[in-house]
Parts: C-alpha cells; sequence; structure tokens
C-alpha cells in the first residue's frame, strides 16, 4: 500500500501543475539562409542549425570548440578515400555531400568509375535486372563512399556538441532557404536568449562557414534572423561566425595546402 | 431454489456443453497466427523469413519478402496432429487460399486486410541529412513554354523535382477516401454549411508501403538491412491499417503550381527534427507556414475577422472556408492560428 502512495502524489503533483505546462510560453525563430560571400549572394540551403538555451556565456565552451575546431573539407574527404576524378566531379556538378543526394543516370553509371563497377556488382547479384541494379546501385558502393563522408560530419559534431544537448535542430530549405524552429519554451515571461548554430562548416562558395549568433526569443511573435558574413576586419551584429578558406585537395594531393 | 436431481442435471448439461465448446476453442486458436505469442517472440525472425524468398522475380520484380514462410517453418514447433483440425484445417489457412493436401496456392503476402502487428521505425531527420543536397532539377531543362488548352502555361513537368521527400512519398493517382480530422476537444459553433467541394487525387502524397523504397538504399550494407527486420518494424499492439486520409485543410492542393515550386520542408518545417514516426500525429504543417505567409496570411487573417464579426454580431458564426470544409470550419478559430 505504502509503494503506491508515491505514484499517488507524482499523479496529483502532475494534476495540479498539468494547466501550467499547457499554458507554457512558445516561441518560433526563422534563420534566414541567403548570405553575400565575396559579393555573390550564396544560399545556404538544405544545412542543419542547432538551438540550445542560453547565449554565448552559457555556451562559452561549446563556442572555444568550434572556434578551434579542425575540418576536413568534403573535397579532402574523398580524395583521401580514393574516390575517382569523375566521382568527385558527380558530387560538385550538384553540390552533393554523398551519392545518396540525386538519382544516378544511366549515363552516371557510364561515367563514374565507382557506380559502374557497382552497377556491375548489382547487376550478377540480382539476376540480371539492370532497373534493380541501377536503382539499387547504392548498396554496392564501399562504404568510405557512400556513407564515409557523412559519418564523418555526425562524428565531428557529437565531439564539438561534447555533450551539449541543443534543444532543436532544424535544416534550411532549398527554396525558401529559411530553417524554422517552432515550439520553443520559453522559460521566462519575457524574452529569452538562444544560441544557434550550424556546428560543423557549410562549404559555401569556396569558404567553409560556421556561426554562432545569439537571438533573444520570446513567445509573442516569430522572431526572424538573417544569417550574415562580415566583411574581412568586421563583426557580425550577434554573430561569431568563422570563416576558413577551404584547403585544396586534388587527386595528385589530398593533404590540405 | 434448486432441487438436488434439477441440479445434477443442469451440472451435467453445463460440463457437457463446455467439454463440446474444447475442441471449438482450441481450432480457433490455430485460424489466426500472431507475432506475439511468447513462443514466437523468442524466435529470430531470420528463423522463419527468409530474405528474398524465391518468388521475388514474379510478385515484385526486385528481391523481397513475397511469401509465407516455409512449412519447415510452422512444423518445427506445430505437431500436425494438434493443429490438422477438420477436413480444411484453419491452421492452413493462414497461409494457403484452400486448405488441404493439394492446395499449395497461398494467399497475398502480406496479407492487407489483416490487421498489423508492427509499427515502422524511421528517422526522418537522419534521411535528411543524408540526402542534403543544394539542387533543384527541373524536369525539363531548359524551362519551355507550351500551349496547352489553347493558353499559354507552363506545363506540369516544369515543376522541379527535389530529392528528398518525394523518393517516398509520391502524388497518389487515385482519389483516397477523406475524412475531416476533427480538432480535439472543441465543440463545432454549427451545423456545417453545405458545400460541394471535391479534392482531386493529386491533393494527395501516398506514404511507403512494402519494401520498396526502403531496400533501393537499405537491401544490403546500410544498416538496417534487409535482414535486420526489427530494424524497421517494432511489434505493436494490432491495430486496423486504414487507408481513409484524415485531413485538416482537404482544399490543400500539393499539385497548385505555386505549392509544387517548394520544396517539401518549406511547409513540413519540422520533418528534418523528427527522430520517432510515433512522435509526429500528422503530416504536421504548422499553421504558422501559411499564415505568416505573403501568399495566404492576408485571406487567414480575412476569414478570422470575419468570423469574430459574426460572434460579435451575433450572427450564425461565419465558417471559414479557404482552406477548409465547413465540417472544420465550423470549428473556433484555434489559438495557433491567431499567432503571429
Amino acid at each position: 500500500m505504502l509503494g503506491s502512495r508515491p505514484l499517488i502524489a507524482v499523479v496529483l503533483v502532475a494534476a495540479i501543475f498539468a494547466p501550467t505546462i499547457a499554458a507554457q510560453n512558445l516561441g518560433a525563430l526563422e534563420v534566414a539562409g541567403r548570405v553575400r560571400v565575396a559579393g555573390k549572394l550564396e544560399k545556404v540551403s538544405r544545412k542543419r542549425f542547432y538551438l540550445f538555451r542560453g547565449g554565448f556565456e552559457a555556451n562559452k565552451a561549446l563556442v572555444d570548440r568550434l572556434r578551434t575546431a579542425e575540418y576536413t573539407s568534403k573535397d579532402c574527404y574523398y580524395c583521401k578515400s580514393k574516390a575517382s576524378p569523375e566521382f568527385i566531379a558527380w558530387l560538385k556538378a550538384q553540390d552533393c555531400e554523398s551519392p545518396y543526394c540525386r538519382a544516378i543516370s544511366e549515363e552516371d553509371t557510364k561515367a563514374v568509375p565507382e557506380f559502374l563497377a557497382a552497377y556491375q556488382k548489382g547487376l550478377k547479384q540480382f539476376r540480371n535486372k539492370p532497373d534493380v541494379a541501377r536503382t539499387w546501385l547504392t548498396t554496392n558502393l564501399t562504404p568510405s563512399i557512400r556513407e564515409g563522408f557523412y559519418n564523418q560530419q555526425k562524428s565531428s559534431i557529437e565531439k564539438l556538441l561534447g555533450g551539449t544537448k541543443p534543444i532543436q535542430s532544424t535544416m534550411t530549405d532549398s527554396v525558401s532557404v529559411r530553417a524554422i524552429f517552432i515550439d520553443i519554451p520559453i522559460l521566462s515571461d519575457k524574452s529569452e536568449k538562444f544560441m544557434i548554430s550550424n556546428i560543423v562548416p557549410a562549404e559555401i562558395g569556396g569558404k567553409g562557414i560556421v556561426w554562432a549568433c545569439e537571438v533573444d526569443i520570446g513567445s509573442e511573435r516569430k522572431v526572424t534572423f538573417p544569417l550574415q558574413i562580415p566583411e574581412p576586419g568586421k563583426t557580425a551584429r550577434n554573430c561569431e561566425v568563422f570563416v576558413r578558406d577551404l584547403p585544396a585537395c586534388t587527386a595528385t594531393s589530398c593533404d590540405p595546402k | 431454489m434448486m432441487t438436488q436431481p434439477k441440479f445434477i442435471i443442469f451440472s451435467f448439461l453445463a460440463v457437457l456443453t463446455v467439454a463440446a465448446l474444447v475442441p471449438n476453442l482450441s481450432a480457433q486458436r490455430w485460424d489466426r497466427f500472431t507475432h506475439s505469442s511468447a513462443a514466437h517472440k523468442k524466435l529470430d525472425c531470420s528463423a522463419c523469413h527468409k530474405v528474398p524468398t524465391v518468388n521475388w522475380v514474379g510478385a515484385r520484380g526486385f528481391p523481397d519478402v513475397a511469401d509465407y514462410p516455409g512449412h519447415a517453418s510452422c512444423f518445427g514447433c506445430h505437431s500436425p496432429r494438434t493443429v490438422f483440425v477438420g477436413n480444411r484445417p484453419a491452421f492452413c489457412g493462414i497461409c494457403h487460399v484452400n486448405p488441404g493436401p493439394r492446395g499449395v496456392a497461398r494467399l497475398p503476402f502480406p496479407h492487407r486486410t489483416r490487421s498489423k502487428e508492427f509499427s515502422s521505425i524511421f528517422p526522418h531527420n537522419v534521411h535528411q541529412d543524408i540526402i542534403a543536397s543544394n539542387f533543384i532539377r527541373t524536369a525539363t531543362p531548359p524551362r519551355e513554354v507550351r500551349f496547352v488548352r489553347a493558353s499559354l502555361s507552363l506545363v506540369d513537368d516544369d515543376k522541379p523535382q527535389f530529392n528528398n521527400c518525394a523518393i517516398c512519398h509520391t502524388t497518389v493517382t487515385e482519389l483516397p477516401k477523406t475524412t475531416p480530422r476533427i480538432p480535439s476537444g472543441m465543440q463545432p459553433l454549427a451545423d456545417a454549411a453545405a458545400d460541394a467541394f471535391v479534392p482531386t487525387a493529386g491533393f494527395f502524397k501516398s506514404m511507403p508501403s512494402g519494401h520498396t523504397s526502403c531496400f533501393t538504399c537499405h537491401y544490403q550494407s546500410v544498416e538496417p538491412t534487409a535482414n535486420q527486420c526489427a530494424g524497421c518494424h517494432s511489434l505493436t499492439t494490432p491495430y486496423a491499417e486504414s487507408r481513409v486520409f484524415p485531413r485538416y485543410s482537404l482544399k490543400f492542393d500539393h499539385q497548385q503550381k505555386e505549392h509544387a515550386m517548394r520544396d517539401c520542408m518549406t511547409c513540413h518545417v519540422r520533418i528534418s527534427q523528427n527522430a520517432d514516426l510515433k512522435a509526429m500525429k500528422d503530416a504536421d504543417v504548422p499553421i504558422m507556414t501559411c499564415s505568416t505567409s505573403s501568399c495566404h496570411g492576408g485571406k487567414i487573417l480575412e476569414e478570422i475577422g470575419r468570423r469574430e464579426s459574426s460572434m460579435t454580431e451575433k450572427q450564425a458564426p461565419f465558417q471559414c472556408t479557404y482552406c477548409h470544409t465547413p465540417d472544420i470550419g465550423r470549428f473556433p478559430v484555434p489559438p495557433s492560428h491567431l499567432a503571429r
């Protein structure tokens, strides 16, 4: 009998606080991702952004890690993975990070050695069915080519977060180029400081860019926050922007220069 | 009060009745298969299911689990003497069209009208990350203008193709059954006004069914693979799969030009956050994506204003029809619609 008392107490407390929980203030944030890189307007599309409670002060350790982080660019990763120049060119043609980013056409299969090898393996495996061999082509690619870069990014993110838990994460879309965070619990009556960051560099216009920006969010209305890249020697308002020149990795040398 | 002889006769009849029912009860146990029995749950999926089944070429055209497990899977544990009850044993009817020694033909696999025993595990967030790309492909580059029904307009195949959600969610070809998604905890303000609105099939997107889209990437090498059933299928309380599409805003047309030009994530803003299908209540388009847009914001505000006026003037409540059919448009305006 005694054992059920704590449970009853929890239920009662929950019942008392239920209206408070339901009436929690919720905020919304729209991160607008059109930026100017070297005078050219670029889209930060299909990139993941993370939302952290608290501003720079509360997330100082994370910002410090972002400032000093090392990064292996997409080109260097695939170069080190011994991807063929044709495969790298195929990725670059449509700004892809992995072979999953677009459909692999019949022409692509003929032109990219990795695709051709996977296709031929699939033909043997799937009873000479060309459609299956081509549409299931990625299942016969080597892991480093297929999901290696994604896994590298994932492990970099985990390492950089170092146990810091974002309260939400979402991606920018490819048309309106916005990342929208909604139903953000606001613990104060007015507004509260949050930090947004993409954690790993977005490769845009030949640069690797990481944003860490502080933003006030209240429950009154959706906050719109435009990302920006400051001119050299200047700073962006409420943002630490870490811009790195992407190392040049070519087929002849995969060591960053 | 029953006399003693009567009690004895009654008891005897009761025992006889129960005894007569016992074989039937026993037979009923064999007329359906459940994955959730204690004995079945102990088994690994691959103890019974083979991937692919030998009939895949004809049944699917791609390597798939397209048939029931073989006899060895059943009779490894179940004795024929126990389960072969009657001329057409119910046990055999689980898989076979005509139970009997010559009834080789099997029912379609999976049997769509039977209760589902598994829910799906699918992290949208991971999939959105790995297919990330900046590129939008227009189906017929370069864009061209053609005469369509004697008017100058952009043809349908000029709509951009996004290499994300459409991989699994395609436009349906037949108009599905729909039902109004009644807002929970709300009472309608009036009876629904007459409305002859009928959507077309193009309004709706499909949900993946079967392994077709999953196996494209997960058949082998990328976990969960075709042999790791539990990576995607989670045993749950049996449920009947509904083919009816519940809708708040039946009037939303996915194929409308301005909608089709947009990336799905423009409106399905939370999809890249979703790590668990079970946490999704629905397709999850927050009203904010429409009500704060330059396209629909004004019209939505106007309808909300008309509702408020009708209530203030104690007239019949204005029923919102811009997005909703009256089944939904007659309900109170929810707080979400008022947030800016």
